[in-house]
């Protein structure tokens, strides 16, 4: 199984996969006619320079950002970051910044006057925010979405972006096989996250990428939340709420490696020795079934609306995902990005969106059998050059594989 | 622990209240008859909603949209789990990755195609354009200073709830130091804060950044990201714990020596950041600027560090910030709490952090944080 003709190694080889991202990143900024690229969010920054941060909050994560500065045709990216200490081995020391502030005045013009002194004249730059102080900063600077670059860069990952991935998955399923023993009656939500964080940073995780979730799903879906569109809530952020027998659990959890998110999700059910019912059973059978049907087409070539309506014809013509999300997503330097499959983008966009090699599916049909709850995990593949490979590999308990 | 309980939930019905009416005040003062907000903390400010925690920043995007003219905060929020009934479910959008129908929810909301002028708190190159669809007739301005002016002065609710995130980041704190002996690793000190402020439901750290061993020999800095190196008997370990308290943060830095007491040299290095810090904590009052807090800092004779020196807090991290390069004009606010952090370090000793949330009063500062200085820090 090769991506592009080699084979995902072991572990990463991070400078070379940095090395191969600044290129597409090049080649993307030719194709568009950019200058460069201004990078205020945390997932591009890191899929722009490697640079490793802290996980953070999100307002912490915004105002006291690192900040990534490509310059079309310039060997490194330039790094303004509070985090020295995660700057990759090979960035030249004249490339690496102290912090900015962009979202406020004084730092937004400090920015702006490096950025005089990177890109001559007028230019026109890809940027993934804007703040006002960054606006009011680089009068003159034409500022365009960077996603133009961002997007085809990072939609096929390199064998050494899947490498950790996989390693991130690794890490996320590994902590779970720790966590799933303590789901009993009367454990909490946040007991279980309690353990799961404990774990993942224990086996290697870099980050925390999202408050881990640990929705019981009630029998009916009249019985759950009201919402805009009369299908399921989910997911639903944890609380010390009690968890109680037979309660079928929903698990939804992202740990991050090497920049990359995991992304990991299982049907549990409290329980000293608990066991599906034969309707239960029968749920997973069915989650099975279109998984089975959506890889059996995996491979370029195949495009997201034949994925999509595989997955529908397995499951009778029904639409085996949750109306607001997608049968499968990308993960990459963030947790859900293209490509996305059945979403509101429509048929027309599914169309366009054909698989190639190194792209990754993040595979979550959800099968709902109103009155006995639903069955729902998350599988990853990578699509490789003649079909796929498997990035996750956990056990379903406790329902049997047939 | 009973200022504990249930830290992670939809807050009560009268601190939604106040800060709505401080939000639409501070709309109506500067004549925004919209505000679109994305950043999650502003959100929950407006809206009172609680919803998914995720780490790093957002992309920004219209999240919630308060209208002044109808007194409704519309919020995108799929359902009305752990959203208050205030914001009602007429007020609510789903999630949409579709452009077309993201403008079709906005277009729904009502006051927003006849407002004139309207704040967003952040842009992207592509939203002036989705903007100008659903506000054909609005200027749209600059509303981060509307929403820092209602978020910054906290009420006296608001102040109990970051005291009790700081409760939170104590008992992380006690949980690293019991974690703490040589051969541990800044990981393992990592793994024991997360597990500590998750076994009292409050899982989200404001950072991972929590644990640095400073090194005894070599040039010292101050590193946020953890390794798993073993520390040696004798370190200088700083631990650096946050929490959050239905969204609000607390927290506080100590300095700990690995496996035994502080030597005379490490003590020395203590006793001058800690004078250095309580100079600034002193200058921490209505009025002053973060030039006088630089000030404060210098008149010490220690070098600026290159972490800031101090910066708002409330949900999450807010301005100023205070610190090298940065925050100097910025005028303290009465009723607002900073996180004011000093670290000194020198070669062959190590490094020396501590971090103290003040309460900016019109008279003396109120330090929220009261916890004990660790052996380093009592010069045991």
């Amino acid at each position: 199984m090769t991506v592009d003709g080699r084979q995902v190694p072991a572990e990463a080889d991070r400078a070379r996969m940095r090395a191969e991202r600044h290129a597409k990143l090049q080649h993307e900024l030719a194709a568009q006619g950019l200058d460069g690229l201004l990078l205020l969010g945390t997932s591009a920054v890191t899929y722009a320079t490697g640079a490793e941060s802290p996980g953070c909050d999100s307002g912490r994560a915004a105002l006291l950002r690192p900040v990534a500065v490509v310059v079309a045709g310039a060997e490194h990216p330039h790094l303004f970051t509070p985090y020295p200490e995660g700057v990759p081995a090979e960035l030249p020391s004249d490339h690496l910044h102290p912090a900015v502030v962009p979202d406020l005045d004084d730092g937004a013009a400090t920015l702006a006057g490096e950025l005089r002194a990177l890109f001559a004249g007028s230019s026109r730059l890809g940027c993934d925010e804007v703040p006002h102080a960054v606006a009011r900063a680089l009068g003159g600077v034409r500022l365009l979405p960077a996603s133009g670059v961002l997007g085809p860069a990072k939609l096929c990952k390199t064998v050494d972006e899947l490498a950790c991935i996989r390693r991130a998955q690794r890490v996320n399923e590994q902590a779970m096989l720790d966590v799933r023993p303590l789901l009993r009656p009367g454990v909490t939500q946040t007991d279980l996250s309690a353990r799961f964080l404990r774990r993942v940073v224990e086996l290697g995780a870099e980050q925390i990428g999202i408050d881990p979730i640990w929705q019981p799903m009630p029998p009916s879906r009249a019985d759950g939340p009201w919402t805009v569109h009369g299908d399921l809530a989910f997911p639903l952020p944890s609380a010390p709420r009690q968890l109680a027998e037979g309660d079928v659990v929903w698990v939804d959890t992202g740990i991050h490696v090497g920049g990359y998110a995991s992304d990991f999700g299982r049907t549990w059910i409290v329980g000293d020795d608990p066991t599906p019912t034969p309707r239960q059973q029968a749920q997973f059978e069915r989650w099975r079934n279109v998984v089975d049907a959506v890889l059996a087409l995996c491979k370029p070539g195949v495009s997201a609306l034949e994925l999509g309506r595989a997955a529908r014809a397995a499951e009778g013509g029904g639409r085996p995902w949750i109306e607001h999300f997608y049968l499968a997503h990308g993960v990459g330097t963030d947790s859900a990005e293209m490509p996305l499959i059945g979403t509101d983008l429509g048929d027309a966009f599914d169309e366009t969106l054909v698989m190639a090699a190194g792209m990754v599916l993040v595979l979550e049909p959800v099968i709902w059998d109103d009155g006995a709850a639903g069955y729902r995990s998350e599988d990853i593949v990578a699509i490789t050059d003649d079909g796929w490979m498997p990035l996750s590999d956990h056990p379903y308990d406790p329902f049997v594989a047939a | 622990m009973t200022t504990l309980a249930e830290p992670s939930r939809v807050d009560d019905v009268e601190v939604r209240a106040d800060r709505r009416r401080r939000l639409f005040a501070a709309m109506a003062e500067r004549h925004l008859d919209v505000l679109v907000l994305g950043r999650p903390a502003e959100v929950a400010f407006a809206s009172g909603a609680r919803q998914l925690w995720t780490a790093g920043s957002r992309p920004f995007g219209p999240a919630c949209v308060a209208v002044r003219t109808t007194g409704h905060t519309h919020l995108l929020s799929v359902s009305d789990h752990d959203v208050p009934p205030e914001v009602v479910h007429d007020d609510l959008f789903g999630l949409s990755w579709n452009p077309a129908n993201i403008a079709a929810s906005l277009g729904r909301i009502p006051g927003l195609r006849e407002a004139r002028r309207v704040g967003t708190t952040s842009s992207t190159p592509g939203f002036p354009r989705l903007l100008a669809a659903v506000a054909p007739v609005a200027e749209v301005v600059d509303g981060s200073e509307a929403v820092w002016a209602a978020r910054s002065p906290k009420s006296a609710a608001e102040v109990a709830r970051i005291t009790a995130a700081v409760a939170i980041a104590q008992a992380a704190l006690a949980a690293m130091v019991d974690a703490l002996r040589p051969g541990a690793t800044e990981r393992g000190l990592v793994a024991a804060y997360l597990e500590a402020i998750a076994s009292v439901g409050a899982p989200t750290p404001p950072t991972e950044g929590v644990a640095c061993a400073t090194p005894s020999r070599g040039p010292v800095g101050l590193r946020r990201i953890a390794t798993g190196a073993p520390i040696e008997a004798g370190q200088l370990v700083v631990l650096d714990p946050g929490g959050h308290y239905r969204g609000y943060e607390g927290g506080l830095g100590r300095t700990w020596v690995a496996g035994g007491a502080a030597s005379d040299r490490q003590r020395a290095l203590a006793r001058r950041c800690r004078a250095a810090l309580d100079a600034v904590l002193a200058a921490c009052r209505a009025g002053a600027t973060g030039g006088d807090l630089v000030a404060a800092w210098a008149s010490c004779g220690e070098a600026l560090p290159a972490v800031p020196l101090a910066h708002g807090v409330g949900l999450g991290v807010e301005p100023p910030i205070i610190g090298a390069g940065v925050g100097a004009a910025s005028a303290l606010g009465p009723d607002t709490v900073l996180a004011v952090t000093g670290w000194v370090a020198e070669e062959g000793v190590g490094g020396f952090l501590e971090r103290d949330l003040v309460l900016v009063t019109e008279g003396d500062p109120r330090v929220l944080t009261t916890s004990g200085r660790g052996p380093a820090g009592n010069g045991a």
